[in-house]
């Protein structure tokens, strides 16, 4: 579903992704490791079209995306969410997930979406006419999470979803995720020392300085006590 | 007295309707796209200019302003389109987009000397004559003027409260990044605002014409009053503007009864300054 070949990206002159490759196929949950500021979240914002390439191709459906500007790629069923969650601050809760329905092809279904994302999230459900930005932690990654889902994805890149928030709400996001990959969405997590995606995750890329290190299941991640040790904080 | 003094007011209140919807433009353009555009003085006088052009085909008031309104918006977006579009690409785009605005202010004020001369052109008058209602007497003009200034500015508030663009422009505002995230084309919403803001204040041009007249460098006062209208509201702060224009405006009025209108500015200043000491980030210093 998800091509990404041979892709290098710069920051002006300084070159933060080499020749990277990674491919996500429908229905899969596909987990990107790696330590911080070594281009995990570059890939991401390259893959959704908010940064671009400076050589490789990146194909959505068979599609090159790689030089399409982010809205249309959010059309074509890809969606990002960030890891700094870019809410609406000073909008309703209601309102943010409204506008994560925006594109033309999620507009139509935004009662039916919004029925669903308020089921999985019951939390938002209290909060709904209350501002983002009064928003607990928690409930913001939530409501970044509930936006995205609104954009009737049938892909989707989350960074760091579970960062700063408790073990037990860690626990809640990741069962929601993988609710949402049982319902057809394919995924590709960005994560980091998060014992908990090896239950989850169908496949893992290591990314280190920029390059894809490892590529495996989580069987062979299992047997390499490097990488369980390092990045996943087992 | 009391009737010199309602007199003022009303005077300032008219002014204040115009300054308004100008500065209501230049925080648009500021919270939306984060420029600061030193040429929306010039688009002011694009506003003068076009509609004294059109008014030579002997033409009336509304067939002039439906073709000087979209000729203002497709100004205003070629602008964003062709002359900052390209600098976003580069770091420090904003110091870019300051000298590059700046550019353009000077070269379009430079054309309207070349092509129109350095004396000020007159625009017709919207309406003459005054209404008496009990012992206050309004110049029909000025009420056309404040109900014109108004409604074009409830009209645009609701447009951007109701729709669907509207509420697109209102996410750009809050977080771009967060717009692009959820698919709102950022590029057209830029552009867009920029054609909006040419017609705000460029219908600000066309109807204090009548009052101040038309001349190539007439913009720069206006740009300075929009920026401290601005400033005083909140930087980006559309209701804020609202508040600080009608203020303002009043400030003019009576500064100008009393010690004449060479005063206006030093006396917005000062507002500014005591303003600005009490609350730094101006009246409303957020979205509102």
């Amino acid at each position: 579903m998800l091509e990404v070949m041979d892709v290098d990206v710069c920051y002006g002159e300084f070159q933060v992704l080499h020749q990277v490759s990674v491919t996500v196929k429908t229905g899969e949950l596909v987990v990107l490791l790696g330590p911080n500021g070594h281009g995990k979240s570059t890939l991401l914002k390259t893959i959704c079209g908010m940064m671009s390439p400076a050589a490789g191709r990146i194909k959505f459906d068979g599609e090159a995306i790689d030089r399409l500007p982010a809205n249309k790629i959010v059309e074509m069923g890809l969606t990002y969410i960030a890891e700094d969650r870019h809410l609406f601050p000073y909008m309703s809760v209601l309102k943010n997930l409204k506008l994560g329905g925006f594109n033309k092809n999620a507009h139509a279904k935004e009662e039916k979406n919004l029925a669903w994302v308020l089921n999985l999230f019951p939390r938002l459900n209290e909060r709904l006419n209350q501002y983002a930005s009064t928003l607990s932690g928690g409930e913001a990654r939530m409501l970044a999470l509930a936006r995205g889902l609104m954009s009737n994805a049938r892909f989707m890149a989350i960074d760091e979803p579970s960062l700063g928030l408790s073990p037990n709400l860690r626990m809640d996001v990741f069962n929601i995720i993988k609710e949402i990959n049982d319902r057809g969405i394919t995924l590709l997590l960005v994560e980091q020392c998060v014992p908990e995606v090896v239950e989850i995750a169908d496949r893992f890329y290591l990314m280190e300085e920029g390059l894809i290190t490892f590529e495996g299941d989580s069987k062979s991640i299992m047997k390499n006590t490097d990488i369980k040790e390092a990045f996943l904080g087992m | 007295m009391l009737r010199e003094l309602l007199d003022v007011l009303i005077s300032g209140i008219t002014i204040g309707s115009v300054y308004a919807m100008m500065a209501i433009g230049m925080a648009l353009i500021y919270g939306v796209t984060k420029v600061f555009n030193f040429a929306y003085g010039s688009f002011y006088t694009m506003g003068g200019y076009l509609a004294f052009v059109f008014f030579g085909f002997n033409l009336g008031y509304l067939p002039v302003l439906a073709l000087v309104v979209p000729a203002l918006f497709l100004a205003g977006m070629g602008t964003e389109k062709f002359i900052v579009r390209p600098l976003r690409k580069h770091d420090n785009w904003e110091m870019a987009a300051v000298m590059i605005t700046l550019g353009l202010a000077l070269f379009l004020d430079n054309l309207y000397q070349v092509i129109f001369g350095s004396y000020v052109k007159s625009l017709p008058s919207l309406f003459t004559g005054n209404l008496n209602i009990g012992t206050v007497v309004f110049s029909v003009q000025d009420v056309a003027i404040f109900i014109v200034a108004i409604s074009i500015m409830f009209l645009f508030m609701i447009f951007l409260g109701r729709t669907r663009t509207g509420m697109a422009v209102e996410a750009v505002a809050q977080d771009t990044v967060g717009a692009e995230i959820v698919g709102i084309p950022k590029d057209m919403v830029f552009g867009f605002v920029f054609g909006v803001s040419a017609v705000l204040v460029g219908m600000g041009g066309i109807l204090l014409a009548p009052k101040y007249y038309v001349s190539p460098f007439g913009g720069w006062n206006i740009l300075v009053k929009a920026w401290v209208i601005t400033a005083l509201g909140g930087m980006g702060s559309i209701r804020g503007s609202l508040y600080a224009a009608f203020i303002l405006g009043i400030v003019e009025a009576f500064v100008g009864w009393q010690f004449g209108y060479t005063w206006t500015l030093f006396a917005w200043f000062a507002v500014l300054l005591i303003t600005l000491i009490i609350r730094p980030q101006g009246l409303l210093g957020t979205w509102g």
